[in-house]
């Protein structure tokens, strides 16, 4: 029996794991909660987030449906969101799994997990699932906190149910 | 008891109401299959920079058919109808590919990229047994064509022989095109947004400029269009097609301003932009217009939001049912400069945009509300009550009542 431990556990301790898990429930958790203005601590302020769909990622067109540079540009889209958009009042679940750790650089780790985003509307209460996807991040580690680099969410579908303006 | 009405009689008013059941009907939609899609229209299928080598094709539709856009082995591109000569099954089943042959994977036949049949498999039979008839001809059992046409890099494609050519058809709305569509493009990328509306729900929204200031909110707050800035209308002269714009950093702050600024929601002065390098654009064609929004009858538009560009292709499925495709684009010489404003502004439009997501939310509570199917129409005397009352004025229904006489038209109603 091969006993060599896979390389990318050797990336990291499980301390750091967990603030990186820790990290990545914490943004689906505030989103869900209706606090959406508090991914925005999460994003370094420099960082970026970035929705785009699979169709395009993988035929490598750039075209991306939310594409944040700083934290600045996520806090305007949310300001947006609650001051300026119309939408049909609605609730997200994030389900997340499979949090993986893929590379590290120092104290910069690349992980991989899945979403899958349930949408229940307020006024007639229909559920459906309006995403799935896998959430390619850059996490920057600080001693005990960490903050997203990079969020880059790349939905399965080349369909976008109704609209999207809570963020994933 | 209240006697039944005949709910298919178009009300006394005219193209000045548009009864509700004419958005519910299925019986409506199917005949509109026939009549419209595959009418005597022009219908937008793509681009030619995605097919831009031979044997590139790309997967579409024109209404609820099946079409394939192909670039064959002599550069030309055809439009063909993506159901096999032989039963009837789906030919291409990718959204884009690059191919020799067109090939049905059912029972092997192959067709050439413009559509004709190349080969069908065991045609001659096997050791004198089976195979096609005597007077089976290959000329006869091609993918079934479709009319195109040709505009600045667009597609579009009929199935009527005897559809207006489609420039005249186009009129003075041609010029809205050749304005922003002045060289080789190049694809950004796609997004597709599915709205559980009727079709026609969709359709009049870009059509109609009296609500662009008033739901969406965000426009006139960063001052990428108020309703006192300079603007207007151009409709061809059948009505069918119609572009908007709107030129920034044209309005005075004068009374008529702050008179505006009462009226609308959107002017909300707790709405600051910590980050505003969103907006910022820079006037390309030299106009000064910043926001530009086409619609063609009865299926495509095509816009400018600041320096963002879009085509938009309205697919209907089923009464209650439609996508909107939108494939964002720039120019072959883009400088890397102008392709990240592009970008960045595409976060103002389509499924997650700023400025719009409105749009789908209230084709979807309109849908609702009118679901029933059974009473009621819309009153669309913004501007006036006929076809050429409201004039090129922002504040008018004019070209909603446009659409409704082009629709009754091809409808027979």
């Amino acid at each position: 029996m091969n006993t060599t431990p896979l390389k990318k556990t050797n990336l990291i301790q499980s301390d750091e794991y967990f603030l990186i898990q820790d990290l990545i429930f914490e943004w689906a958790r505030v989103i869900d909660e209706n606090r959406v203005e508090d991914i925005a601590k999460l994003l370094d302020s420099q960082g970026r987030y970035t929705v785009k769909s699979r169709f395009n990622h993988d035929r490598d067109l750039p075209l991306a449906v939310i594409d944040c540079h700083s934290a600045a540009q996520l806090r305007d889209r949310i300001l947006s969101m609650r001051l300026a958009n119309v939408y049909e009042p609605q609730h997200y679940r994030h389900i997340i799994s499979g949090i993986q750790v893929t590379d590290r650089e120092g104290q910069i780790i690349h992980t991989r997990s899945n979403f899958m985003v349930v949408r229940t509307m307020d006024l007639d209460g229909e559920i459906k699932v309006i995403f799935t996807g896998q959430a390619q991040d850059i996490i920057q580690l600080h001693e005990s906190e960490a903050k997203f680099k990079e969020r880059l969410m790349v939905f399965d579908s080349r369909v976008i149910e109704t609209l999207l303006v809570i963020p994933l | 008891m209240k006697a039944m009405i005949n709910p298919k009689v178009w009300p006394a008013e005219g193209v000045s109401r548009a009864p509700y059941w004419i958005y519910t009907d299925p019986d409506i939609y199917a005949r509109e299959q026939e009549n419209i899609f595959r009418g005597k229209s022009w219908h937008y299928v793509g681009l030619e920079a995605e097919v831009p080598q031979p044997g590139n094709y790309k997967t579409t539709f024109i209404g609820e058919t099946s079409v394939v856009l192909t670039r064959a082995d002599d550069g030309e591109v055809h439009a063909l109808i993506n159901r096999c000569a032989h039963r009837g099954n789906m030919v291409c089943r990718e959204a884009f590919g690059s191919a020799k042959r067109l090939y049905c994977v059912y029972h092997a036949w192959s067709y050439q990229l413009n559509g004709d049949l190349s080969n069908a498999a065991f045609s001659q039979g096997l050791n004198g047994q089976g195979g096609l008839p005597k007077d089976f001809d290959k000329k006869n059992h091609g993918l079934q064509k479709l009319r195109i046409a040709r505009f600045c890099g667009l597609v579009f494609a009929t199935f009527q022989e005897d559809t207006e050519d489609f420039e005249s058809w186009l009129g003075d709305v041609g010029h809205g095109i050749k304005r922003l569509l002045n060289r080789p493009l190049k694809v950004l990328g796609y997004d597709t947004q599915r709205i559980h509306s009727n079709w026609k729900n969709y359709h009049e929204n870009p059509r109609d400029s009296y609500h662009a200031n008033i739901l969406h909110t965000f426009y006139g707050t960063f001052g990428l269009s108020r309703q006192t800035q300079e603007s207007g209308m151009v409709l061809d002269k059948t009505g069918r097609n119609v572009y908007f714009y709107t030129k920034a950093g044209t309005e005075k702050k004068d009374a008529n301003y702050d008179s505006t600024k009462t009226e609308l929601r959107s002017v909300n002065d707790q709405l600051r932009l910590e980050d505003s390098s969103i907006l910022k654009w820079t006037d390309e064609i030299g106009d000064g217009v910043s926001v530009q929004i086409l619609s063609l009858y009865p299926s495509f538009v095509l816009h400018q939001i600041a320096n963002s560009l879009a085509t938009r292709q309205l697919l209907p499925k089923g009464q209650g049912q439609l996508d909107l495709v939108w494939t964002y684009f720039g120019f072959e010489d883009d400088s890397p400069e102008i392709t990240k404003t592009r970008l960045l502004q595409a976060n103002l439009a389509g499924s997650a945009g700023m400025i719009s997501v409105e749009d789908a939310a209230v084709c979807e509570m309109t849908y609702r509300a009118i679901a029933d199917g059974q009473h009621g129409e819309s009153f669309i005397e913004m501007g006036g009550k006929d076809l050429t009352s409201g004039g090129s004025h922002k504040l008018s229904e004019r070209a909603i009542r446009n659409f409704w006489h082009n629709y009754r038209q091809d409808m027979g109603l």
